[in-house]
């Protein structure tokens, strides 16, 4: 029998807006707790809810960068549950009519497009933070520390349809939205921070077979690289269970990353459990076509118009989702220097592997105000033409990190420039074939690896400063015609 | 107990403790609340437009501005035990 799994994925994006979003108490990062509270985020009696503007444009965004379509008369709910982070026992939060619905969104797997589909995008609360003191294991606790700074934060819930195949397309789907809300400047996107948390909703079943299996939602997956480990372990658990003819119920399982397994939290709430119910606080909410182009203007760049961009240079698709995925300046910088170039390949593979190899060992993490693309251009210009050695592009690269250069100017007053010139070759190739002529004897074949060392003896001769393309090429017709 | 409910399950998912003799009581009482739920699903209302919400006010929205909050000492005071900053409750793992 063979097994197919499917995976939903439910992930959390907290918005990057000034003030919380069912009160003015302002979103702070701090570790100092309980410093931002008043008496809504605090669920205290009598107080009233008041929607954040800025919160619900954002949403639209979203939903609009998520090709969803947006629920013109929606309202909020009550989630009813208890636990100590909740101060209200209940979550505001939106069930029959999310803000979003049915969507997609395009991504990239190494080297192909796929579409996940959306099913929705609601808007709702954050909830505060709990440490469990004691053991350090959260089963045996002896008390519990709560900071209810988080506590009202606007979160909004991306959920998508049961149609993700792999672990490794549940990564790239959050690699997708990551880069979705930080282009839309609507969070910071920031996963060690729990700027987006993801939970997946998982279950195998027979190939072929038009129904799912029994789902298992998946929690405490901090990183996309915990996220893909998690992923596989519960599919290979679930397909051993039901090769062994094990019944696999319905529960929600903790990753736990120290052991790298899976295990059981709780059996899973049905939604009946949470008593939805519309929340007599919050009348109706009316997203008009004029809050939807409000919004809809805001939106200056998503990945996927990044992504064509990228593509109409000439990338392939990886080296353009690599760039669209990478910081900011990268891909801007990308952009400005190919248009110099012309040369996508070699500007793609100077930036991301030079360039950015010499950043990181000299631990800057921004470029110096002269390096621009017209400089980078010209230096890749002039290894490509062979004008200077790979080396001494790197050593001229290295130079322009730390001083205002002018990478042409320099390679020439530095003697970098290569000789192409074939008479000042063919003399330097004359002289090393007769300095060398116990070598020349034992030659055999053009293929022979003493070429190599000739040639070695030329550049050497040369300081560096011919091309060992052109000495290859000379000396090979010197010695075989 | 019926079919459509039991009692000690609501009565878990509101965490409120019931004696047996309230149980008996609300039993009856939720019976009577779903009889009525009952005779409102018998109602046509396929030509209705949805009401979805009892107010006919639209929701009125906020600038993002933050405004002082509550002292970090108000917003604990009323708070049985606290430490380091925080509030302290029971251990809370189900």
């Amino acid at each position: 029998m063979s097994l197919k799994p499917t995976i939903g994925m439910e992930t959390h994006v907290e918005l990057d807006t000034e003030s919380k979003m069912f009160c003015s108490c302002k979103v702070v990062e701090t570790d100092e707790p309980n410093i931002s509270l008043c008496p809504t985020c605090l669920g205290l009696p009598g107080a009233l809810p008041v929607p954040n503007k800025k919160a619900i444009e954002y949403i639209v965004m979203l939903s609009l960068g998520a090709n969803c379509s947006i629920t013109k008369e929606g309202m909020f709910h009550r989630k009813n549950y208890f636990y100590p982070d909740l101060p209200k026992n209940y979550q505001i939060s939106q069930f029959d009519f999310p803000v979003g619905v049915e969507g997609s969104l395009e991504i990239v797997i190494e080297d192909s497009l796929h579409t996940v589909a959306i099913e929705r995008v609601h808007m709702e609360e954050d909830t505060g933070k709990s440490i469990h003191l004691g053991s350090g294991r959260i089963d045996s606790a002896t008390s519990t520390l709560l900071d209810f700074n988080r506590s009202g934060v606007p979160l909004v819930e991306v959920v998508t349809k049961p149609i993700i195949s792999s672990a490794k397309m549940a990564v790239a789907y959050i690699e997708e939205l990551r880069q979705l809300v930080i282009d839309l400047g609507i969070s910071k996107g920031k996963l060690e921070k729990g700027n987006l948390r993801f939970d997946a909703n998982i279950s195998v079943a027979e190939e072929g077979s038009d129904e799912l299996g029994v789902k298992v939602e998946i929690k405490n997956m901090n990183s996309l690289k915990s996220l893909e480990k998690a992923i596989d372990y519960e599919i290979l658990r679930q397909t051993k269970m039901v090769q062994d003819k094990e019944s696999i119920i319905q529960e929600t399982r903790h990753w736990d990353e120290n052991k790298q397994v899976t295990l059981s939290m709780r059996t899973k709430e049905g939604s009946a459990d949470y008593r939805y119910f519309s929340d007599p606080d919050l009348p109706n909410m009316v997203i008009n076509e004029e809050f939807i182009e409000i919004s809809q203007n805001q939106i200056k760049e998503t990945p996927e118009k990044k992504r064509k961009t990228l593509l109409d240079t000439g990338l392939s698709l990886s080296d353009s989702n690599y760039l669209d995925k990478g910081q900011r300046w990268l891909y801007e910088l990308y952009l400005s220097t190919v248009k110099e170039t012309f040369d996508c390949k070699s500007t793609f593979n100077f930036l991301t592997g030079e360039l950015q190899g010499q950043m990181r060992k000299a631990e800057i993490s921004e470029l110096p105000q002269w390096v621009n693309s017209e400089k980078l251009a010209g230096l890749i210009n002039l290894f490509e033409n062979n004008e200077v050695s790979f080396t001494s592009a790197k050593d001229i690269l290295a130079k322009l990190l730390i001083e205002d250069i002018d990478p042409k100017s320099f390679a020439s007053d530095n003697n970098l420039i290569q000789s192409s010139d074939n008479d000042e070759i063919k003399t330097l190739v004359t002289s090393v074939i007769n300095e060398n002529q116990d070598i020349v004897e034992r030659l055999e074949n053009p293929e022979d690896k003493l070429v190599g060392f000739l040639v070695g003896q030329v550049m050497k001769s040369s300081e560096s400063k011919v091309n060992p393309g052109s000495v290859k090429e000379v000396l090979l017709k010197e010695l075989f015609g | 107990m019926t079919k459509d409910f039991n009692i000690d399950d609501i009565s878990n998912l509101a965490s409120i403790h019931l004696e047996e003799k309230e149980k008996l009581k609300l039993q009856k009482d939720l019976e009577i609340v779903l009889e009525h739920v009952d005779a409102l699903k018998n109602i046509d209302v396929k030509d209705e437009k949805i009401d979805i919400h009892p107010l006919s006010k639209v929701l009125e929205l906020r600038e993002d501005e933050s405004t002082p909050s509550l002292s970090h000492e108000d917003a604990m005071k009323n708070s049985p035990e606290t430490k380091d900053g925080h509030f302290v409750v029971p251990p809370s793992i189900e």
